[in-house]
């Protein structure tokens, strides 16, 4: 029996959170349970399970990749271009720091960026069950189970006051 | 701190998209006398071209005057952004929630503005492509890649690289509400840019963490950039003045103290545009100008040990550059101005919490401080480069051109426009802010007393 | 002493990060309880007495044989007398400075770190006493042996050379910041004097009443020292950021010819915070693992400090940085010279030592999260950040008061190091002991734990739900 998405649509944070207890105790998996909405609660403020992601270590290998790319720019160019300014000797660190450091910062920046857009499962070119009232401050609760599972989740959504139900 | 009323989603959403679901009536004549501005000073910058710099009041000695001024203050305005939307994120204060996204925008502009400037200031802007890129080395023309110079566009590259995907990433759950209340070609855009958000907990508890890792990663290259602008000064040990160590925090300082109180005069204005009462209240005005005082302490911390360690040495070809800031008309005119402009009289506003909760004062304190910044720049650069040095033999006083002033200008008007039209297609508030602040408030009863109060995660 | 709420610290489903980050002492039983930690006399804390005791005596010891085998008549057998002075009055003259700063910013969270802040003003009584040998052996303004060109005055503070410069404003600078950060003390510590005073006895009694007699918790008293705190405060400020400009520029800068260095003072106070506030974590941490005060001292000042101290720890880099690029790319030759003689010659091993504990290993401490959410994580760094301070305090302090002729107008030569002999090696050890004498006799003179400061936080911090979760409410009432 193939998976498919069910949708209900709360007026209220805590019905939505009630209809998650339903679920639950219908014996919906969490990981099968989402909960949609327009600004974000603490977490755990559903009941929801939490969510691990790795995005702390995008930054590291960004910075490093940037420090890399720092250190090869400025030390090739000393070296293509060999010009004693000043007596400063050529190959000398102080004036590689700071390009260096902003190459370092700038692959952070880069790959953290990037992490958030691949953590967050972004972008997301087929669009899902979904309904615009969520912006509009209502909650959505999107169970992805079994077609035959949606029974007990339709009673759940019933029970915590669910202002409508949506199918694919 | 919570004085404003709870609002319902709808509500916020209403408010805050006004600006890009209806047009004002003032709009359009506002973005016309912008563009005229512009169009005048694209005119000025066109016979500058043709005719060379000596139509501004560049000369030799003083081969650095109003552009470079220009630059400086605008690189400093754009230091507001990161200052109060990533320091007051982490700080977890609440009342920054209105107040970022504004910030974040007119560090963008600015120093988009600011970038512009050592442009213009070549006098033939392509050859800058003869400095990238070396042509001429077979001829034995090599460029000094280790001059200071070169710096800058690593570190205004990065920060604009950077200040522009903190924005964008804080925009993809506005570009989702966006999505949700437009039709047609607007709505289409906005998909696209949405990326398909939905607004489920995972995406919420990245977009939270990438709020405080962007912004941790931000700061430092914030109190880069700044510096690095300071050190295209303090690494020449010819200009006496100059070479001073504390340029790069000195500047850092300032950079803020101008910033934030542009941004406290951009909230101002914003809130008298759009009718953001609700959301930039006089709370949030208050509390920048609280922040003000601190900085601007900290700013002129600075400015004593500038200035009395330039002294310090007695050697006196240093000490005959003070002495043109301190005594020489119109030098001393305006560096008594500055002091007063951009510390006594904005700390003394500052200083009454009736005054900092009234927006007619905040904005002449916000307004006078940057006054104030942009002649420090003037009466650091300047000053520095007409006193003779160790190597020239001539020397002159500066005078700006006609040219300058309208370039200059124009810049005040450009900044404005982009910020204009930015609010026109992007919502300047940020919607899921407020609203996270409005789901996270609470109240905690104190015997007969009600004092607000707020969920934290940790 | 129960903790009613500590069952329910943290947030809500399975949040085990934090776990006792915040913790809720029961109003009613804080003052009882603190004031019998504070009278009680445990054997370790008698131990502890005993090592700063032995360390004392051996400083002292150094002191005098110092004193009688080299006299005040030249400066150079004094840089490390200095050094470890500078030390001491960098890291204890910021820790009040801490208190009044999160107190004005009105941080939850520093509650219980501003009394063991605060208690730190009593040393800055006995750094006026050791401040003194310094005044002696310094040299003067205007040199003995030149008249009537540029070389007869040194390059200080005193331009002209106003009358008493600079011993009397220098000693004047030292009592009237000890003077602030005791009032400081004694106007925060009032109203729990007032309150241990029932059940103290003997000496303590006494002098509580003399000292809090006047205090009987009215309404407007409350607003009195609330008001008279923050003025205090932005005193203390001010008075100490001059304070350590006037020191670092009169007892470092100006005696290496021609080291011109604006960023000097404001890097002296970077360090001087990010050092203060290391020493009050350490404090905390010891008192929260070993002096009972576990039920008042919760993970979060550990975890709200330490980001405040990681970023002090790039500050201070930074200062350092722009000090050292702006010299290196200026290459004027003195300028090569002060920064071979202070960086990459003779006190090279110091310089690196300095640079690893004050910067490297911090802030690789320090970015790691769970590193930062322990109660360990934050003071180790901490302690790390000190001997860093250390190294720096010695190693600037040594260089300057060694540079040879103080008249010189620039630094034409790198003089060779000078490294501590055995007597130095007991002043230093001498200086850290009498901050720890005098820091454990101050806490039980005094309560450690801000009483009043911990009751009103009871009214504004609790646990509550907010749909399914549980978390942490903080109210601000203004």
């Amino acid at each position: 029996m193939a998976r498919r998405p069910i949708l209900g649509v709360f007026d209220s944070a805590n019905s939505a959170a009630d209809a998650g207890d339903g679920l639950r105790r219908a014996g919906i998996p969490e990981t099968d349970v989402d909960f949609l909405t327009d600004t974000p609660y603490p977490e755990g403020a559903f009941g929801e399970r939490e969510e691990p992601h790795r995005l702390y270590i995008f930054p590291f290998i960004g910075a490093l990749l940037g420090l890399t790319s720092g250190i090869l720019l400025t030390s090739m160019t000393q070296v293509a271009y060999p010009m004693v300014t000043g007596g400063k000797p050529i190959l000398s660190i102080p004036p590689m720091a700071v390009v260096c450091y902003e190459g370092t910062m700038l692959g952070a920046i880069l790959f953290t960026v990037l992490g958030i857009i691949f953590e967050s499962r972004l972008p997301k070119l087929k669009a899902g069950l979904y309904d615009t009232r969520i912006t509009e401050g209502y909650i959505g609760v999107l169970v992805n189970t079994e077609e035959t599972q949606h029974g007990e989740v339709e009673t759940a959504f019933g029970q915590a006051g669910a202002v409508d139900i949506k199918r694919e | 701190m919570q004085e404003g009323r709870v609002l319902s989603t709808r509500e916020i959403n209403r408010d805050l998209l006004r600006s890009i679901l209806d047009t004002p009536r003032w709009f359009w004549p506002v973005v016309t006398v912008l563009g005229l501005i512009l169009l005048v000073a694209a005119i000025a910058i066109g016979i500058m071209v043709n005719r060379g710099l000596g139509v501004t009041g560049l000369n030799r000695p003083v081969a650095w005057g109003f552009f470079i001024t220009n630059f400086v203050f605008w690189i400093g305005i754009s230091h507001a952004g990161v200052m109060l939307s990533a320091i007051l994120r982490l700080a977890k204060a609440e009342w920054r929630r209105p107040a970022t996204r504004a910030a974040e925008v007119l560090t963008l502009f600015s120093l988009m503005t600011a970038m512009i400037m050592p442009i213009v200031h070549t006098g033939r802007p392509w050859r800058i492509l003869y400095w990238v890129f070396p042509y001429d080395f077979a001829r034995g023309i090599w460029p000094n890649i280790r001059t200071p110079l070169v710096w800058d566009p690593s570190a205004i590259l990065t920060y604009l690289t950077s200040s522009t995907l903190f924005v964008i990433i804080a925009l993809v759950p506005d570009f989702a509400v966006l999505r949700d209340h437009t039709t047609g070609i607007a709505h289409r855009v906005y998909s696209v840019l949405a990326m398909g958000w939905e607004g489920n907990a995972r995406q919420w508890k990245l977009q939270i963490v990438a709020g405080v890792l962007l912004s941790a990663l931000i700061l430092p290259v914030f109190v880069s950039v700044h510096s690095i602008v300071s050190w295209d000064f303090g690494m020449a040990a010819a200009v006496k003045s100059w070479h001073s160590t504390v340029f790069a925090p000195y500047f850092v300082v300032g950079a803020v103290h101008s910033g934030v109180s542009a941004v406290a005069f951009a909230l101002i204005l914003l809130r008298w545009c759009y009718g953001w009462q609700d959301y930039i209240r006089h709370e949030h005005i208050d509390a920048l100008g609280r922040l003000l005082i601190v900085v601007a302490t900290g700013w002129f911390y600075f400015l004593v040990m500038e200035i009395l360690f330039g002294m310090y040495g007695r050697e006196a070809d240093e000490l005959m550059v003070r002495q043109t800031q301190f005594t020489y008309w119109p030098y001393n005119f305006w560096f008594i101005l500055f002091v007063i402009t951009t510390y006594f009289i904005p700390v003394a506003l500052w200083l009454s919490r009736a005054w900092r909760r009234n927006l007619w004062i905040m904005s002449i304190a916000c307004i006078s401080v940057n006054i104030g910044m942009w002649l420090e720049r003037f009466l650091i650069i300047v000053p520095g480069l007409i006193n003779k040095q160790l190597f020239t033999f001539v020397w002159a006083d500066y005078r700006p051109s006609i040219f300058e002033y309208i370039i200059i200008g124009s810049t005040f008007a450009l900044v404005t426009l982009l910020m204009l039209l930015f609010s026109r297609v992007f919502p300047l508030v940020p919607l899921y802010d407020v609203k996270e602040g409005d789901v996270l408030r609470t109240q905690v009863q104190i015997g007969r007393r009600t004092v607000p109060a707020t969920f934290r995660e940790d | 002493m129960a903790s009613s709420a500590e069952q329910h610290h943290g947030g809500g489903h399975g949040h085990g990060q934090h776990a006792g980050m915040w913790v809720f002492p029961v109003r009613e039983e804080i003052t009882r309880d603190v004031a019998g930690k504070t009278f009680a006399m445990p054997s370790p804390y008698k131990l502890a007495l005993g090592i700063a005791a032995i360390l004392t005596i051996l400083g002292v010891v150094g002191f005098f044989i110092r004193a009688s085998s080299d006299g005040f008549g030249s400066p150079g057998p004094w840089g490390y007398y200095a050094g470890i002075f500078s030390f001491v009055f960098m890291v204890t003259g910021a820790a009040p400075l801490v208190a009044a700063a999160f107190r004005f910013t009105k941080s939850h969270w520093r509650r219980p770190l501003s009394r063991v802040a605060e208690l730190f003003a009593m040393v800055g009584i006995v750094n006026i006493v050791l401040f003194i040998p310094l005044l002696l052996a310094m040299p003067p303004i205007k040199n003995p042996d030149v008249q009537g060109s540029d070389l007869e005055i040194r390059r200080t503070l005193w331009f002209e050379v106003p009358i008493g410069a600079p011993y009397t404003w220098d000693i004047l600078c030292f009592v009237g910041l000890a003077f602030c950060s005791v009032m400081i003390l004694w106007l925060s510590a009032t109203p729990d004097m007032a309150q241990a005073r029932a059940t103290a006895t003997g000496f303590r009694r006494s002098l509580y009443g003399a000292l809090a007699g006047w205090w009987f918790g009215t309404k407007r008293q409350w607003n009195h020292q609330k008001a008279g705190l923050a003025l205090l405060g932005a005193f203390y400020f001010m008075l100490l950021i001059f304070v350590q400009f006037i020191f670092i520029t009169e007892f470092a800068m100006s005696m290496v010819p021609f080291w011109k260095d604006s960023v000097l003072p404001p890097m002296y106070t970077v360090m001087s915070f990010q050092t203060g506030l290391s020493l009050i974590l350490i404090v905390m941490f010891i008192m929260r693992r070993w002096g009972g005060y576990e039920n008042y001292i919760g993970k979060a000042p550990f975890w709200s400090a330490s980001k405040i101290l990681l970023g002090l720890t790039l500050l201070w880099t930074y200062h350092l940085f722009a000090f050292f690029i702006t010299y290196w790319y200026g290459r004027l030759e003195v300028e090569q010279n002060i920064l071979k003689y202070l960086f990459t010659q003779p006190y090279l091993v110091v310089f690196l030592g300095n640079m690893l504990f004050s910067f490297f290993i911090p802030f690789a401490l320090l970015i790691w999260n769970p590193l930062r959410r322990s109660d360990w994580g934050p003071p180790l760094a901490g302690l790390v950040a000190l001997v860093g301070s250390l190294l720096f305090n010695l190693r600037t302090f040594a260089a300057a008061f060694n540079t040879g002729n103080h008249f010189e107008f620039a630094l034409s030569h790198v003089p060779a190091a000078v490294w501590p002999d055995i007597w130095d090696i007991c002043i230093i050890l001498g200086g850290l002991g009498i901050v720890a004498l005098v820091y454990l006799l101050s806490a039980k003179l005094f309560p450690p734990m801000s009483i009043w400061e911990v009751k009103e936080g009871t009214l504004y911090q609790k646990m509550d739900t907010l749909m399914k979760g549980e978390y942490l409410v903080l109210a601000k009432p203004e």
